[in-house]
Order: structure tokens, then sequence, then C-alpha cells
């Protein structure tokens, strides 16, 4: 699926200062590739740039279009394209337990709660959640709430997949896990993280710094170019110094 | 968060008669009881109904446990008013009106515990219909009730960890200690499950015709 970004920039006004803060800037991208990955230190705008993908963020100007539909203008057509993963996914389960968040899912498209609880199930299995369907979200360890919010997330198939920093609150086990997830999926995928490996298994990396692209290109000179970017003028304060 | 455990609704499986009973049956039950709470004027006929609402609870086999979380959390709130009532208009009068609320708690307890909350949120969705003509959406009526069911946990959870914390640094009793974190994670809470629910496209107007 073709995702367009024309010239678009981000802007947020701040309290006390002039000018608005500058998230993204100036940015035009087509993303076609199957699996798309942005890296960037904190702060460098990678989430506002997945968030513009779902229509979560509106670009102060510029446009961004998923198969032709405007991000802003025809937003649920956009919704039902592209699913969204949060970091936390905490903050994605609405509901107290993975089979009532997978239906919550499919209540807009599927009227009949028998074929909901199927499909539902259906997407539980999928992901080896279906025996820890009815117990409380809370009850689940970090990889099985990621992996609940996922299976929530394709239930309703969509095109693409955006995943902001999917793997920051796992640890290496359910990171590998989530890894393997992701490379199976027939989604377009489109993530960010910190996660150097995960960035590595995409078939095009960006390289986000200051709300500015730059650098576009294959996983291993992106990796080169992100860890150049990060150490550049990293020096100890003077007190920490031998 | 530590207060997360206590879910508010959770639906207990089983296949009792209560949960086989017709959703109707059970929105009934707990209208009946709400409307009974300002018709009934002997604190005698208000602890009988309770004694039988706890009976159709047990019935159910969701459990005396669950039983016990769900009234738990109103007692602080009742014995302060159980004992104002009492100072004000003598004891049988706050034995009622005490009574009449937990027998409101526990029907409705029986509705949560015994239907799935989908179930429960089809049911408000046919309810929201006929004010479709109206504008009314239906789903968001659902929609919402789920949030409150959602969002009520949280916040006991939220006021928790702030009262834990407020502790370690001897903050306890001071009152803008308490209340001010939990609006702001409220807030916060809010903000973020506006977003989740954004995100997958719940919560928007409804389809033309569906």
């Amino acid at each position: 699926m073709s995702i367009i970004l024309d010239r678009v920039a981000v802007r947020v006004a701040v309290d006390g200062r002039p000018a608005p803060k500058i998230l993204l800037d100036e940015l035009s991208l087509e993303l076609v590739e199957r699996r798309i990955g942005v890296i960037g230190a904190n702060g460098s705008g990678k989430s506002t740039l997945l968030r513009l993908l779902n229509g979560l963020v509106a670009p102060s100007s510029g446009n961004v279009t998923v198969a032709g539909y405007d991000t802003v203008r025809s937003v649920r057509d956009v919704r039902r394209r592209v699913g969204f993963v949060f970091t936390d996914p905490l903050s994605q389960l609405v509901m107290p337990t993975g089979r009532e968040d997978v239906e919550l899912s499919l209540r807009r498209s599927v009227r009949n709660p028998r074929e909901r609880r199927a499909l539902a199930e259906s997407a539980l299995a999928r992901f080896g959640l279906l025996a820890l369907a009815d117990q409380s979200i809370y009850e689940l360890s970090g990889g099985e709430r990621q992996l609940l919010a996922l299976a929530a997330v394709l239930a309703v198939d969509p095109a693409v997949l955006v995943l902001d920093e999917p793997s920051t609150l796992l640890d290496l086990r359910n990171r590998e896990l989530l890894r393997r997830t992701i490379a199976g999926l027939s989604q377009q995928v489109i993530l960010s993280t910190h996660d150097l490996e995960l960035a590595r298994d995409m078939d095009r990396v960006l390289v986000l710094d200051a709300g500015k692209v730059v650098f576009d290109g294959a996983p291993d000179d992106a990796v080169a170019q992100y860890r150049a970017l990060c150490t550049a003028g990293l020096e100890l304060p003077a007190g920490e110094q031998k | 968060m530590s207060g997360h455990g206590f879910l508010l609704a959770n639906y207990v499986p089983g296949g009792s008669p209560v949960h086989r009973s017709p959703l109707w049956l059970k929105f009934l039950l707990v209208l009946a009881c709400g409307m009974a709470s300002f018709l009934i004027a002997d604190w005698a006929v208000s602890a009988c109904v309770l004694v039988l609402l706890c009976g159709v609870f047990l019935l159910s086999g969701a459990g005396a446990a669950r039983l016990v979380r769900a009234v738990r959390p109103v007692l602080p709130v009742l014995a302060a008013i159980g004992l104002f009532q009492w100072w004000q208009l003598g004891g049988p009068t706050a034995a009622r009106i005490v009574l009449n609320v937990l027998v409101c708690v526990v029907a409705a307890s029986i509705l949560t515990a015994t239907t799935p909350v989908q179930e429960l949120l089809d049911g408000v969705a046919s309810l929201a219909r006929p004010f479709r003509r109206f504008g009314a959406d239906p789903e968001r009526f659902a929609l919402t009730i789920a949030i409150m069911l959602r969002s009520i946990p949280f916040v006991a959870g939220a006021y928790a960890d702030v009262r834990n914390s407020a502790r370690a640094r001897g903050l306890e009793r001071n009152p803008r200690a308490l209340v001010l974190p939990v609006f702001i994670t409220s807030v916060a809470f809010a903000r973020q499950t506006g977003e989740a629910l954004a995100a997958r496209g719940l919560g928007d107007a409804e389809d033309q015709g569906s």
C-alpha cells in the first residue's frame, strides 16, 4: 500500500515561546516497502511521524495520504486500513480481558455476536493467547499483553500495521517473540524502535533527527548512521572524566 | 498499578440458571431494585430483599469472595451515610437507606458477574437503538459504558498508588498530595484511552445505513 507524505510539517505552540516548536519539518516521503523502520533519539519525531499515518496527529501543513485517502479528510477510511499498536499495551487495551478487548475491536465491523466471538477466538488463537482469553489483562505478562494488543489490532485485518516502539517494555525473550511475530505478518509494517536488531529486520530504515529525515536507506547503513549521530559530540561531564 | 487488580465488573464464567437468564430479565432486576429503594419503607423488608439477592448471587456460582469484592468499596461511604442518617433520622431509617443501597449494589453485581461485557454492551446498544431517530449512536452508548467499567477501577488503582507514595513520604494527611496526582493521572488516562479508541476507529460516527 502506498503512503505518501507531501511536505508535511507538524508544529505545536509552546507556552512562553514566541515561535512554535517544530516536531516534524517539511517531510516528503513515499512509503511502499513491506517493512519500514524508523529510528532516532528520543524527541526526534518518530512517534509524531507514525501517528500521522493513522490520523492520530494532523499535519500543520502538507498532507498525508494512505492508498489515496487523506488522513484528515477521510480519517475513518484511513483507520480501517491502518492499525496502530502503542508502546505500552495497557494504554491500548480497553476491556478487562483479552477476549472482550478483541471483540471490542470487531464491534464496528461484525454485528453478529456469535460471529464476533468466533473471529475473536481465531485472532487470539493465532497468537497462542486463547488459553488466556478470559484472564484479566493485568494478570498477563508484558509479552502476552503486547501480543494481545497486536491480536486486537490485527483482528480487523488492516492492510498496514504501525507499531510505536513495540519492544521497548519487553524483556529479551519477549522481544525475540515479537520480532518473529512481526516477521511473519502479511501486512505492510511500519515501526519505530530503539532496538537496532529489530531495525535490521526491515527493508528500509529512516533515521530521524530533530524532526528531519537525515538518512533513508538500507538497515545496516541506517544503523551505522544512527550510531555515528548518537556518539558525535558525546562527552562525559567534566566531573565524571578520569 | 496496585489497584488494577480490582475490576469493577469482571464477568465470572459459568452455566448457572442466573447466567442463562435473559439479559432483559437481569436488567429488569437492577431496575426493580433501584425503584424499590425509593418504595420500601421498612428496613426489615430491605434486609429480606438483600438476603434474597445474596442468595441469587451465590446461586450463580460467582462465589462469596466476588460478592465481598463488589460490596467492600462502598462500605466506608455507607458507614458514613448510615451514621449521619442515624443521628438525623434514627436507627430504622438509617438501616433502611444503607440496606437499600446494598440491594442496588448486589443487584448490579449479579448482572455484571453473570453477563459477558460484550453481551452487556449489545444490550445497551439495543436499548439505545430507539434514540437513533434523535441522532443518537447506540454503539457510542455501549462504548461509553465500556469505558466507564474500565475507568472506575483505574481511578481506584491510581488512588491506591498515590496513597502509598504519599505514605512513603509522610504526606498521607495532606489532601492535596492525594487528590491532585489522582486527578492528573485520571486526565492522562482519559486522553490515552481516547487516543487508543481513535486509533482503532472506535467512537467514530456510525456508518450510513449500518
